[in-house]
């Protein structure tokens, strides 16, 4: 995933040190200059095979020149040529990858390869630069949006043979780790400095060994991969493995650099494969043991000034392709002097509406390009036409079930709840025609008729749970800027409302059903606060999961999938019409999330839990969560579906969805924070085309009640050789996809085989991936993986010690487990990896001393209690809540100013000193880095037991915990097991 | 004789109607599967004759045992524990909610059961004719015994 600048691709490369040096060439701008001299081409192709120090048997791969043949001629898309993505690619990627592609260009564009002296260094920047003005497509047919060849293209990472000497000596920006030193093969070449020197202080352990690199035989290879040494001494205890040498995705998620090759492809925030490539045969894809498909978050958080441009067709319509429906996207070819073009899914020639007709230059490219975002970006949305409705747009509406049992008012949650709300009434999304709701139950529904003209809200009560009924046809949906009023009143008077009930029964099954009675019209968004356990009328439930020698049987699963039928039942309706859940649920006893989470499940919901709730502790998370999710732009009645180029095809899907067809996502609602994963398989044995197209279309009502079409477009090539499938391999997208597997798997498997299966997976794919290497190399006594997946064997083990997936009975919680397989579901790549390896740093330095710039100084830290120093004061954050820990030696001084005499476990830190201040200005900026929850502070002093255990000490992975293994076991587990044939 | 040949009819009727009820369920899948129909109908309608197939075909399979006819109990008797333990395990209805997931097990599954009905189909059109031909003999011999030829 995150180029390191050392590695591996392309084979055969002259091994002459000077060849590391960068000629920077960025993959597709090269590929421009030489557009139709594939003739020329011959011959230079064999110069840097030929001239440079060959030293290994490196076959050469497929030739990529079998990528000229067939329709799509690559030629040089005009849009990649403005000078400024070229300078900015330039500048920002230049100094930071050495030497991308750089045999790939000889073979494309010889004049200008040769040219450019591979020998020379940084200064040929320039040079490549102006390349773009090179005509696009001198003799190029019609055709000019196809994707740079595969060769070139993607291949973001550093394709520098020398890691360590173009780590150190080619990229200043360059943030080696210390393991770097030791993977290389390669003694470091005495050029430059040992690497970044600066980059050792960011690391948990400065001490770098170097101790391992090897020697002689493998001097001068081409290093593809990475490696580790893990040859132990003999008769030592020493296992062989330097613990700070192993990769830790210490600056989390890292996206893979597919925008440079294929700058037409939507932004990787809304797509990302596992592996940028398609595989071109059954054969190819059975040796790639990972999951191969995408994780889409398809209504992503943009940052300003990148929003998806709207396109409005008019009176032409929607522009798509006749046979399969895809929409126009960059990637579309216009022929026959601009009146057809070619869809670049299924290649069926489709007319160009006459009111988007537009005449085409000499290149083959529409003069209109510029001002169409449709065809230069590949996200974009249309505002739908009428046939795109069955219904006219519905208003956003909210409906709201609350829990009124005794828990619900003892804890505070009344209170909290309400005046969220009311505080979000001006801010929910679709004013003026946002409806809104209220119904509150105990053992009995309470009904509150909202009507505008009422000044103060009527309660109605229906007894009867057995054949629940509306006691009013209307006005329990009310619109709230008509009624505003009395919603008003309503929430002012709800915490007072049941403060002297002494009920104890929830009737949520009935009042589930009532919410829906009221809603099927309109359908929108129903929030449940449950407080306690359903126990009355349909859908009650009953504790289960406290025996704990169910564990370990094949009744396991049992507990984490619904009980009753009537949740499912009501979730399947739910979605049918149009009605999205979300659940709060707050018992501090077990209050089956797995039922009721599965209402969220499939109607594209999402399940909060606060186990515990106390108004005093919990309020301000829950104050944030509720508004974020009552504020965000939320897309209403939406149905996604993938399209894909023919030979693939999307099989399975993970996430919050209800399928409504093979292939077709019903999402009642959906927004900015829930991701969907879904798995390609090949369907035919050998794929002809050389690229793939993937395209993601969500038709939704906005909230200001436009239908409208949201379309990512993306390409990926097409490769016949698994090395590439490695080198292109996005680890953010596969821990996604995986851990959504071992969760689903979680539901009808032991937890123990959903954590042999990841192992499984991860084991096999390095064992391929070794098989690819070992026979030339001898490797023994050497771990290797791909450099784009050296977090996964870490991210594997934190999947099995996460919360969803961990130990047994007694480690986790049932509900605890259950929500958060729920919220792995949806999480998007960077929260996920988030969650996964959480960010542990040291702060007792920047408090007493302050820092100018927080972002630098908060450095993120191995999660190991070898990293925990009894003086220090450090936060973890997982993304969901941060812990405190203070060591025992702390200065009195900072716990002091920033605790005072609180003693509580959630205290308030924020106190009138120096020290307190510089604190919430960490927590600010932890929290501002993940908007879509609200972290709450717990603090734990160090020895304090079992809580420092139960918070933090289970929480560092890379520890040993019960039954589970450290790093570094794992590292050696993996290698030994990858080993073995 | 007349009660066999009553027992044979029936049990033709009734595996005619279990083929029919299966190919119906695999008709709905298929549909689905095509997009002809939208998950919530087809799996109400697969659900509607799924426990009277399970009825005809628990009645059938008592009937033989109770009639002594061991090959074709032996035979329909997997099916019936198959179906009894669906059953207690609350499985034998189709989940909407994860309808597509199951699809092709669920496909798999009435294929078989179908195909199994029809070989059941054969052996009792076969001892049909059997017994319709012997209880027709026998009346035929009974005519000659009697002297009426």
């Amino acid at each position: 995933m995150q180029p390191m600048g050392n590695d591996k691709p392309i084979p055969g490369r002259p091994t002459s040190p000077f060849s590391a040096a960068p000629p920077v060439s960025s993959p597709f701008l090269s590929s421009g200059p030489v557009v139709g001299s594939e003739k020329t081409a011959a011959t230079p192709l064999l110069t840097p095979f030929s001239s440079g120090t060959q030293a290994t048997g490196y076959r050469m791969p497929a030739p990529p020149p079998t990528r000229f043949n067939g329709p799509f001629t690559p030629t040089q898309p005009p849009s990649f040529h403005p000078t400024q993505d070229a300078a900015t690619y330039q500048q920002t990627q230049a100094p930071r990858f050495p030497p991308p592609s750089q045999p790939a260009t000889p073979l494309r564009g010889p004049p200008v390869a040769n040219s450019v002296g591979s020998f020379q260094p940084q200064p040929q920047v320039p040079t490549f630069r102006m390349s773009p003005p090179h005509p696009p497509a001198v003799q190029s047919p019609p055709g000019s949006n196809i994707p740079p060849p595969h060769f070139l293209g993607p291949r973001p990472g550093p394709q520098s043979p020398f890691q360590t000497l173009s780590a150190s000596q080619a990229s200043p920006h360059f943030r080696a780790s210390p393991y770097i030193a030791q993977q290389g093969v390669i003694p470091p070449p005495p050029i430059g400095p040992p690497l970044g020197v600066g980059s050792r202080e960011q690391m948990p352990f400065p001490h770098i060994g170097q101790q391992h690199v090897g020697g002689g035989p493998m001097q001068g290879l081409v290093e593809e991969f990475q490696s580790l040494s893990v040859g132990s001494i003999p008769g030592s205890l020493d296992s062989g493995i330097d613990a700070k040498s192993l990769p830790r995705p210490l600056d989390g998620d890292e996206e893979p650099r597919i925008l440079e090759s294929y700058p037409l492809n939507c932004h990787l925030r809304f797509l990302r494969l596992t592996t940028h490539t398609v595989p071109s045969s059954q054969s190819l894809l059975a040796r790639w043991h990972l999951p191969l498909g995408a994780v889409v978050t398809p209504l992503a958080e943009v940052p300003e000034g990148e929003e998806v441009p709207i396109v409005n067709f008019g009176t032409a319509g929607v522009v798509r392709c006749r046979r399969c429906r895809t929409y126009i996207n960059p990637y579309v070819t216009f022929t026959d002097a601009g009146r057809k073009w070619r869809c670049n899914l299924c290649s069926l020639l489709n007319d160009v509406p006459a009111e988007y007709y537009c005449a085409l230059d000499a290149t083959g490219r529409r003069l209109d390009i510029d001002q169409r975002p449709e065809l230069s970006k590949g996200s974009v949305e249309f505002v739908a036409p009428t046939e795109y409705m069955v219904r006219p747009p519905m208003p956003p509406s909210y409906f709201f079930l609350i829990d009124v049992s005794v828990a619900a008012v003892q804890s505070g949650l009344l209170e909290v709840v309400a005046t969220t709300i009311k505080s979000c009434l001006d801010g929910l999304p679709g004013s003026p025609r946002t409806q809104i709701g209220f119904l509150t139950f105990d053992s009995t529904l309470h009904f509150h008729n909202l009507k505008s003209s009422l000044s103060q809200p009527q309660m109605m009560v229906v007894a009867d749970l057995d054949d629940v009924f509306l006691p009013l046809p209307d006005d329990l949906l009310v619109n709230l800027s008509d009624s505003r009023h009395v919603v008003d009143a309503f929430l002012d008077s709800l915490p007072s409302m049941f403060q002297n009930s002494a009920n104890v029964e929830s009737a949520s099954g009935p009042a589930l059903k009532a919410a829906f009675m009221v809603m099927s019209q309109l359908g929108g968004k129903l929030l449940v606060f449950q407080s306690t356990l359903p126990s009355l009328g349909i859908g009650r439930l009953r504790l289960r999961g406290d025996d704990p020698r169910v564990y370990g049987t094949d009744k396991e699963h049992t507990l984490r999938i619904p009980e009753d039928p009537f949740y499912k039942q009501m979730a399947a309706e739910f979605t049918k019409h149009q009605i999205a859940v979300d659940i709060f649920a707050f018992s501090e006893k077990y209050s089956d999330i797995a039922s009721l989470g599965s209402l969220a499940k499939y109607t594209g919901g999402q399940v909060y839990h606060y186990p515990a709730f106390q108004a005093a502790t919990h309020h301000e998370k829950l104050r944030y969560e509720l508004a974020r999710d009552l504020r965000r732009e939320t897309a209403w009645e939406a149905v996604m579906r993938i399209r894909c180029g023919k030979g693939v095809r999307f099989t399975t899907y993970h996430g919050h969805f209800m399928l409504r067809s093979t292939d077709l996502l019903a999402l009642p609602a959906v927004d900015c924070d829930k991701s969907f994963a879904m798995q390609l398989s090949l369907e035919d044995t050998l794929m002809t085309t050389q690229t793939v197209y993937f395209q993601v279309a969500l038709l939704y009502t906005s909230s200001s009640g436009e239908r409208r079409i949201r379309v990512h477009t993306a390409a990926a090539p097409v490769v016949t050789d698994l090395s590439e499938m490695y080198r292109q391999a996005d680890t953010g997208a596969i821990v996604s996809v995986l851990s959504r597997l071992a969760v689903e798997n979680t539901l009808s498997h032991k937890l123990e085989d959903a954590r042999q299966l990841m192992q499984l997976k991860l084991v096999k794919s390095l064992k391929e991936y070794r098989t690819l290497y070992a026979v030339q190399h001898r490797l023994g006594g050497r771990f290797i993986f791909p450099d784009s997946l050296k977090f996964l064997p870490l991210y594997i083990l934190s999947l099995c010690k996460s919360a969803a997936l961990r130990g047994g009975y007694a480690d986790v919680l049932l509900d605890e487990r259950c929500a958060t397989g729920y919220s792995m579901m949806i999480l998007p790549i960077t929260r996920m990896l988030k969650l996964l390896y959480p960010g542990l740093y040291r702060i007792d330095e920047i408090l007493t001393k302050g820092t100018d710039n927080l972002d630098e100084s908060l450095k993120p830290l191995a999660l190991t209690s070898q990293c925990l120093d009894a003086r220090g004061l450090y936060i973890y954050d997982d993304g969901f809540s941060f812990v405190i820990w203070l060591g025992r030696m702390l200065s009195p001084d900072i716990v002091n100013s920033i605790l005072g005499v609180d003693l509580s476990s959630f205290p308030d830190l924020s106190r009138d000193n120096n020290i307190s201040r510089r604190m919430m200005r960490i927590l600010k900026a932890l929290r501002e880095k993940n908007r879509s929850s609200y972290q709450l502070c717990r603090i734990i002093r160090q020895d304090e037991q079992p809580r420092e255990g139960f918070l933090l000490l289970n929480n560092l992975i890379e520890d040993q915990t019960p039954g589970s293994s450290t790093f570094v076991d794992w590292i050696l587990q993996i290698y030994r097991q990858s080993q073995s044939s | 004789m007349a009660w066999e040949l009553i027992l044979w009819i029936l049990s033709f009727v009734s595996v005619i109607s279990l083929i029919a009820m299966t190919a119906y369920q695999l008709i709905c899948l298929s549909d689905l599967e095509f997009d002809y129909i939208n998950p919530y109908d087809s799996s109400s309608r697969i659900n509607s004759v799924v426990i009277p197939e399970y009825i005809v075909q628990g009645l059938l399979c008592t009937s033989f045992l109770l009639t002594w006819h061991w090959f074709p109990f032996l035979i329909t008797a997997p099916v019936t524990y198959y179906h009894v333990k669906l059953f207690m395990n609350k499985k034998h209805l189709i989940d909407v909610t994860e309808i597509f997931r199951q699809l092709n097990g669920e496909k798999k599954q009435r294929l078989i059961k179908l195909g199994f009905y029809l070989s059941l189909f054969v052996i009792v059109i076969y001892r049909l004719v059997i017994t319709a031909v012997a209880l027709l003999l026998e009346e035929d011999m009974n005519l000659l015994d009697s002297g009426t030829l």
